[in-house]
């Protein structure tokens, strides 16, 4: 421990020399930056020399005590484990603090152990190598080696010490530094958002004007330095006992929001039926529930928060302005934070704007229990304005440099392409932000209806099945269903399959033969278009059956003009005969009566002629139809009955 | 059958121009007012709905003699492509289409140091238009240099966009409205090109022609339109 060197640290007056090129002139290593250079002075210290002097101060203390020893048996004799009791206590009392130590770093809230570069315990090994080959040099240095081991273990434990003591002093500055510097948190905050120094304080801008809004209000905030003292006076005042427990570092920076942008904002959405809610939207920028607006909330989130607050205000007001500028056959009505506009008949779209600017008023929002929130027109309304942003900042380029700015790029090709007039009036047409949301409400609306059709039809007709596919892939005003009416069991003999487009106002339906069909937006419509599509369903695949049984269709009619007047759609018919031709079956189906199955017999195979009928020929005419009472058939279904029926005649005959 | 509206399916997609017919109409011995008369007086009786005006002007220029061989090019307006200018440059057999926007008849007035505009030749077919179902009628007064030259009936069957297609169905309208006069056979521009899709400039080409034969008529009828 005595051979340690002084070592004096200075920094070179000029940097080091890298190279000297040939013509004389010295390229210069550049300078190390701060942190470099601590790590390199840090390298450099002589922890020895500090041990040093505690190792002699404990010596001297082992000195006095020795020669009060023996100046004082009678103490030592009283205490003859003192000293071992001693170093066991600091021991104890080191490992103790290193427990709270590795607790607390453990945490990662307080207090972060950073690597530290440890390059003079490297040389260590080195030395041990050095004594080895000393050693293997001979045996006449033996002395010189158990000298040199003593050195080595005395240079070890003096660098782990060192190290030791590193790190304790670099963990208590870590705890002193629980409030983040000011300046690192201004960079933080610079990072994100936009600031400006305005003489003596700094401003900064929420608003969402550089991203193409043009909405009036500013969104302007100041950051200012936190004050200690109320820092650690404010969380007892706190009026929130819930709150979050003062465990977080305080931020050195405080933003101050003006009052009309404080506070929690969404904007609901409501699809109203005689008092009744259809659906319901709520728009929050955030995405989850409304954030507490505790005064300790970190700035990020607050600057979040009043972001969120001028966005929803600037769509509400665009959405107002619409509502009044648009001239609807029924008028859209804006009472206070409420935008009303019906979307079809008894139906309206009610868009409100919900800004509660304290945590009191929070119990006054309505309650998230609405589970029906619908996530399509909650999106929608966000995207809408942001394309309208997005518009803002992005014009097309004019086309020659020096032509119009702000004719759309399809404008620019309306020329060369020789649109004609209506596709021109087209392009000059644009659709505002309420009729947008209206479209895609009643879109919405409408799809609801004919899912709800749909669903209730499949759920009453159980003989032939109806099953309906959606459409995954959609558009917020238009959506597509095909349908399939097949028998089950009988799904390879006759299938009738439907293309129904969901428009905004009106479905349009494709039918098997290629024929449109356009409603409206009554449901009834579509319910009674696939009531006469399950008719001719039967039908169809009463006669298709009768093919692979080898009977004969004779005629077939959509339309039948005979019988009692259907309500809705007419009756349609069929006549089937069997492959001897001596049995005839007829088939009728009324959208609401049902189907009717009759059968008429030829007469018997042997004739005896009467007066009345001389010839056997006019037998063939066929008897009377006699009805056949399907309810006490067997079979699971219509077609299922139809082929037994069929089956029994042939075998008869 | 279900009294659902069967209404006709309207197209979304932004239609392409339909199959386009044009025709002259012999005005006989009466006056072109008179024959145009005649013809709306038709054209109304079959159920047909004024929409508004139309007209199709062609001005020509032709390249100085320093440019090499002559060429022409003609610069065609047409009503129904309001944002468009058409032009053809004809350089010896070969004719060139081209459509531009509206700036192309800037671009002419910068190059009139190379190509001059002809004197006393513009050329302009002018009159309302009809629209009747899927057809959309247009009766033109032609004038070449403001004097009165002829008439020209333009039909156009919007549906369809291949000449093949549809033009038994243009021919039997075509009869129905004109009578005698009705042409016989496709145009001669379009008898190349009956498979192909029909744009709007290939009723530029058939303008031009008729336009070609009426500069070239002697004198026209003598009669001033105003």
């Amino acid at each position: 421990m005595s051979y340690s060197v002084d070592i004096s640290v200075e920094a070179p007056i000029e940097n080091q020399i890298q190279e000297i090129t040939y013509d004389g002139t010295e390229i210069y290593q550049p300078p190390l930056t701060i942190s470099e250079s601590l790590a390199k002075y840090a390298q450099k210290i002589d922890f020895s020399r500090v041990s040093d002097v505690d190792v002699k101060k404990e010596e001297s203390n082992e000195d006095s005590k020795s020669d009060a020893d023996s100046k004082d048996a009678f103490q030592s004799s009283l205490w003859p484990w003192d000293g071992v009791r001693n170093k066991l206590r600091s021991a104890l009392q080191e490992v103790c603090v290193l427990a709270d130590v590795l607790a607390i770093a453990k945490e990662k809230r307080y207090l972060v152990l950073d690597p530290v570069q440890q390059e003079p315990l490297e040389t260590k090994p080195m030395v041990q190598i050095y004594a080895r080959k000393k050693a293997l040099a001979g045996n006449y240095i033996c002395n010189s080696l158990t000298f040199l081991k003593l050195c080595i273990v005395g240079a070890a434990n003096v660098l782990l010490a060192g190290a030791e003591k590193l790190k304790t002093s670099q963990n208590e500055a870590a705890r002193n530094r629980t409030t983040m510097d000011f300046h690192i948190e201004l960079l933080r905050l610079r990072q994100n958002w936009r600031l400006k120094k305005v003489s003596n304080t700094i401003i900064g801008d929420l608003s969402y004007r550089t991203a193409g809004s043009k909405y009036l209000q500013t969104g302007t905030f100041e950051v200012t330095k936190a004050e200690e003292e109320e820092k650690s006076s404010s969380p007892p005042s706190s009026p929130l006992p819930g709150g979050p427990a003062p465990v977080k570092p305080n931020s050195a920076l405080r933003v101050s929001i003006p009052s009309e942008l404080q506070g929690v904002a969404y904007i609901e959405v409501l699809c109203q039926k005689d008092q009744e809610d259809l659906c319901s939207a709520n728009i929050n920028l955030l995405g989850s529930g409304p954030p507490a607006t505790n005064p300790d909330m970190h700035w990020q989130q607050k600057l979040e928060a009043a972001q969120n607050v001028l966005f929803c205000k600037e769509l509400f007001n665009q959405l107002a302005k619409e509502a009044v500028q648009l001239q609807a056959p029924i008028p859209h009505m804006v009472v206070g934070n409420q935008i009303m506009a019906t979307v079809l008949p008894g139906i309206q779209l009610i868009i409100g704007l919900c800004h509660s600017t304290t945590g009191d008023k929070k119990q006054q929002n309505p309650a998230p229990s609405k589970s029906d929130h619908d996530h399509v027109l909650e999106h929608s309304l966000h995207q809408l304005l942001r394309e309208v942003h997005h518009k803002n900042t992005h014009i097309p380029f004019p086309h020659p440099a020096t032509g119009p700015l702000g004719p759309s790029k399809k404008r620019m090709i309306a020329g060369p392409m020789a649109a004609d007039r209506y596709e021109l009036l087209e392009m000059t047409k644009t659709e505002t932000l309420l009729e947008q949301i209206v479209k895609q409400a009643q879109h919405f609306i409408m799809r609801m209806r004919t899912e709800y059709v749909l669903d209730t039809i499949a759920k009453e007709i159980r003989d032939p099945l109806i099953s309906s596919h959606w459409n995954t892939l959609n558009s917020p005003t238009q959506s597509c269903v095909k349908i399939n009416i097949s028998t089950h069991g009988y799904d390879a003999v006759c299938r009738t399959p439907l293309v129904i487009h969901v428009g905004e106002k009106s479905l349009k339906c494709i039918c098997r033969d290629g024929k449109v069909m356009n409603m409206s937006y009554e449901p009834q419509e579509l319910r009674d278009l696939i009531m006469c599509h399950i008719n001719q369903h039967q039908i169809l695949a009463v006669q298709a059956l009768a093919k692979t049984m080898g009977w004969q269709a004779l005629g077939n009619s959509n339309h039948l003009g005979t019988g009692s007047v259907e309500p809705l759609g007419n009756a349609s018919s069929c006549l089937l005969s069997s492959p001897t031709g001596d049995r005839i079956i007829a088939v009728r189906c009324e959208p609401q009566a049902g189907t009717q199955v009759s059968v008429a017999h030829s007469p018997r195979s042997d004739f005896f002629p009467s007066r009345l009928v001389t010839e056997r020929k006019w037998e063939h005419l066929g008897g009377q139809f006699r009805d056949v009472r399907l309810d006490k058939m067997e079979g699971r279904n219509f077609l299922h009955k139809m082929e037994l029926l069929m089956a029994s005649l042939t075998s008869n005959s | 059958m279900l009294g659902f509206q069967n209404q006709k399916n309207v197209c979304k997609i932004i239609c392409m121009m339909g199959v386009t017919i044009l025709t002259q109409f012999p005005t006989g011995n009466r006056t072109g007012p008179e024959t145009v008369e005649v013809l709306s007086k038709r054209i109304l009786a079959l159920g047909a709905a004024q929409q508004g005006q139309f007209l199709v002007d062609c001005d020509t220029y032709t390249s100085i003699p320093q440019l090499g061989p002559q060429r022409t090019v003609h610069v065609l307006h047409n009503s129904e492509q309001p944002a468009t200018v058409f032009s053809l440059l004809e350089s010896g057999n070969k004719t060139i289409p081209l459509a531009a926007d509206g700036l192309f008849d800037l671009l002419m007035m910068k190059m009139s140091s190379f190509y001059t505009p002809k004197k006393q030749t513009k050329a302009e077919s002018k009159g309302l238009r009809y629209e009747i179902g899927d057809f959309c009628v247009k009766l033109g007064t032609v004038t070449v240099s403001s004097n009165f030259k002829g008439i020209l009936v333009e039909v156009e069957y919007r549906p369809c966009v291949v000449p093949a297609m549809c033009w038994d169905l243009l021919k039997e309208f075509l009869q129905g409205l004109l009578g005698q006069s009705a042409p016989g056979n496709l145009p001669a521009y379009l008898q190349n090109r009956v498979q192909e899709i029909y744009s709007p400039i290939d009723t530029i080409h058939q303008y031009l022609e008729h336009f070609t034969l009426f500069r070239k008529s002697p004198g026209g009828m003598g009669l001033r339109t105003q």
